[in-house]
């Protein structure tokens, strides 16, 4: 029987199997037309491929002929690019093929593979490279099939399971905390005191979801305007505090200061001047700015980093929790694709088997060419459609034997079993137009 | 027999959205919903039952007016839904109503004796809707306030649970207390009033004591105060929530229990009590 099947191939290193310094010399460089992605698909043996390149990852996806006898090839090539010697390459490499191929590629897309669980870029990060390369022409039937499924496999993980809904950093964390205290948060008032870099970067996460100003207190006041410039803001001096409290809904406190600022008395004092407002209040310093004891008070909420950092902990649980059952998702659309993947190998026999029977058939109306010609056009039509019809309902018991018989593992014996039974030559056809074959026989019988 | 029905509905349901609660890791109980629905299609179809075999509104026994009571909250709870499908919530009005009809079933819905012609009044339709909206608003309040006393602690302790996040947030919570304290606070006054006017047009005088009345008189004030607390203080959040759950259990006693324990002349037990065939 002779081959016709390709295989997928993956091979690249990602932030678990490289450190940061190998990871940044693999960055397939200047493929941002897919100049790269070019030659590797010219190498021998490779049909099609993918190359995808992010900051934790840099990945061949190839559809080849033989798997050992590429990967050993693709190594080379990948080494050659970066001026690298295979051997310093190979410790950080992982090759993943067949199967296993699939599943990296269905793992990574839904972001199960991903240094932060559940994050949401890799699905566009992979869509640019597939858009690149596809327009690069390095793509083909096999591997564009293959993104869509992987696509597809991303969206019902998404969708399906909670794998990307716990916020799993700190000022996520902490917005989302704001918004079951306060609502929306778009009404309120965000105050920032101090001018850390933690705090920044929370201000910065919570400034996208109020609309108001945010006051920005610093000892020195130079410093406050820089930040109120950048968050478009408002900069006050540090004796504004306390009439700061009064107004805000949402407080994040930095300051390098040794004792606390804001203390138990203080506070109580300021709830009397709010009504008693509820207010969030996040204490990023350490040594701490606020007293704990203010979270006694009814209407504050007090977190501090320990607090937030533990509901990231425990959120990130809960995505490896989910990350199972995206696990089984996965696993279910690696099956559904081998399947297809399989159906390739009997399509040539199908195409073969059609022809022949074709062949005997259009043989037959020739032999009894004479006989037939005092028939109408009509006739002739009706004779047409009979005799295909026929062939059709023969060749379908055969079809579909051989595509029950993919559920088994003896296929390939069952396969073999119907060439010899209908004594066919099967020839090495492209995989596309054994797809289309398919898709004929399966519109045929509905028919 | 509708009734029936639907106090096996809701007991259904009520197991449901519990065992979603403690079981499930969605946020919408779709099932729970669904059967919920069925049970008030059914109830109601059983309040209009009894208006037609009573030929009147059905609200003169203890047993219409614990049903139009249960019926009520499910009312509100389902208009809520529209806007927040927030399963605690579920988990609570289900049982209630569930719970308001059991008591319900304890009152035979065959009436004894004919309805006495003071009950046999346009008075009825109007007294009875006002004092009914009024509870069933303060049950819901109630609810709201239970939820929010939850998520607040779950808050302060820092445990940011499942519960935590299927829970409302604060802001949502105490905004319906806001809104929802004058509504009832406006039907149990109407309620108080009507019933007045209808003792006058009744017994002769508008107001004479009554356990009843003594009793509604009580609530009254109790909501009033926090009313007053509320937007004259700016009590708000925790506080709002606990005197929300405090004022429920006064409603209910007023509702319920005065006429079980108390007597007086708003007492309509009597009504009920099934005659022993002779």
């Amino acid at each position: 029987m002779t081959r016709t099947k390709l295989d997928f191939i993956v091979l690249g290193v990602n932030h678990t199997t490289a450190p940061v310094l190998v990871r940044e010399r693999i960055t397939f460089p200047g493929n941002q037309e897919g100049a790269v992605s070019r030659l590797v698909a010219q190498t021998k043996g490779v049909e099609e491929c993918v190359i995808l390149s992010t900051c934790n990852r840099a990945e061949v996806i190839a559809a080849v002929d033989d798997c050992e006898d590429v990967s050993e090839r693709l190594v080379q090539l990948v080494a050659q690019i970066h001026g690298l010697g295979a051997n310093s390459l190979m410790p950080h490499l992982y090759v993943k093929m067949k199967s296993e191929a699939i599943r990296h590629v269905f793992r990574v897309t839904s972001s199960l593979d991903s240094m932060v669980l559940g994050e949401p870029q890799i699905v566009g990060q992979v869509k640019a490279a597939f858009k690149r390369d596809a327009a690069a022409n390095t793509t083909g039937p096999l591997i564009n099939r293959l993104m869509h499924r992987a696509f597809f496999t991303a969206k019902r993980v998404r969708t399906e399971t909670g794998v990307a809904l716990a916020a799993v950093s700190i000022a996520y964390v902490a917005v989302e905390l704001a918004k079951k205290i306060l609502g929306e948060l778009e009404q309120c008032q965000a105050l920032l005191i101090g001018a850390g870099e933690m705090a920044e970067l929370t201000a910065r996460h919570l400034a996208g979801n109020v609309r108001k100003p945010i006051r920005i207190i610093n000892r020195t006041i130079e410093n406050a305007c820089v930040l109120a410039n950048e968050f478009e803001g408002t900069a006050e001096p540090m004796d504004r505090l306390f009439d700061a409290l009064a107004s805000a809904d949402v407080v994040i406190s930095s300051t390098g200061s040794c004792d606390p600022i804001i203390m138990f008395s203080d506070m109580k004092a300021v709830m009397k001047r709010r009504r008693f407002k509820p207010i969030f209040m996040i204490d990023i310093a350490i040594p701490r700015d606020i007293e704990p004891r203010v979270n006694d008070l009814d209407g504050v909420y007090l977190y501090n980093i320990d607090d937030l950092q533990a509901v990231v902990d425990e959120n990130i649980g809960e995505r490896l929790v989910e990350a199972e059952k995206a696990g089984d998702i996965v696993d279910e659309e690696v099956r559904k694709f081998m399947n297809w993947n399989r159906s390739l190998e009997w399509a040539p026999t199908i195409v073969a088997l059609k022809n022949k029977f074709e062949e005997i058939r259009i043989g037959e109306i020739a032999r009894l060419n004479g006989r037939l010609a005092p028939l109408s056009d009509t006739e002739r039509e009706t004779i047409d459609i009979l005799t295909k019809s026929i062939i059709n309902k023969i060749a379908h018991g055969p079809i579909a034997f051989m595509k029950q018989s993919l559920k088994t593992s003896r296929h390939n014996q069952h396969i073999d079993f119907v060439q010899r039974v209908f004594d066919l030559n099967t020839f090495v056809s492209g995989s596309e137009s054994a797809e289309a074959q398919i898709a004929d026989h399966e519109t045929d019988h509905r028919n | 027999m509708f009734f029936k029905v639907s106090v096996i509905f809701y007991l259904i349901s009520a197991i449901i959205y519990v065992a979603f609660l403690l079981r499930s890791k969605g946020t919408t109980c779709v099932s729970g919903f669904c059967v919920v629905v069925a049970g008030f299609i059914t109830h109601t179809t059983s309040i209009l039952h009894q208006f037609w075999i009573q030929g009147f509104f059905p609200m003169a026994t203890p047993f219409d007016a614990m049903s139009l009571f249960a019926w009520g909250v499910m009312a509100i709870f389902l208009a809520l839904q529209f806007w927040d499908r927030n399963p605690v919530l579920g988990a609570m009005a289900a049982p209630i109503a569930a719970v308001l009809m059991l008591i319900a079933s304890t009152f035979s819905y065959q009436i004894s004796q004919p309805i006495i012609p003071v009950l046999r009044s346009w008075w009825l339709p109007i007294h009875v809707s006002f004092a009914i909206a009024g509870n069933s608003v303060f049950t819901v309040m109630a609810m709201s306030g239970a939820m929010y006393i939850l998520q607040e602690r779950l808050i302060k302790r820092k445990q940011i649970g499942r519960f935590h996040k299927i829970l409302p947030s604060l802001q949502t919570l105490d905004t319906f207390n806001r809104r929802a304290l004058p509504i009832g606070f406006f039907f149990l006054t109407l309620g108080i009033i009507s019933g007045a006017l209808w003792a006058s047009s009744a017994w002769g005088s508008y107001w004479t004591w009554d356990p009843k009345e003594t009793w509604s008189l009580i609530t009254w004030f109790a909501y009033a105060g926090m009313v007053h607390q509320r937007f004259a203080f700016g009590w708000r959040g925790k506080k709002a929530a606990l005197l929300a759950i405090a004022g429920f259990f006064l409603v209910m006693f007023t509702f319920v229990g005065v006429s079980l324990f108390l007597g007086g002349h708003h007492s309509f037990v009597d009504l009920c009590r099934e005659t022993v065939p002779a």
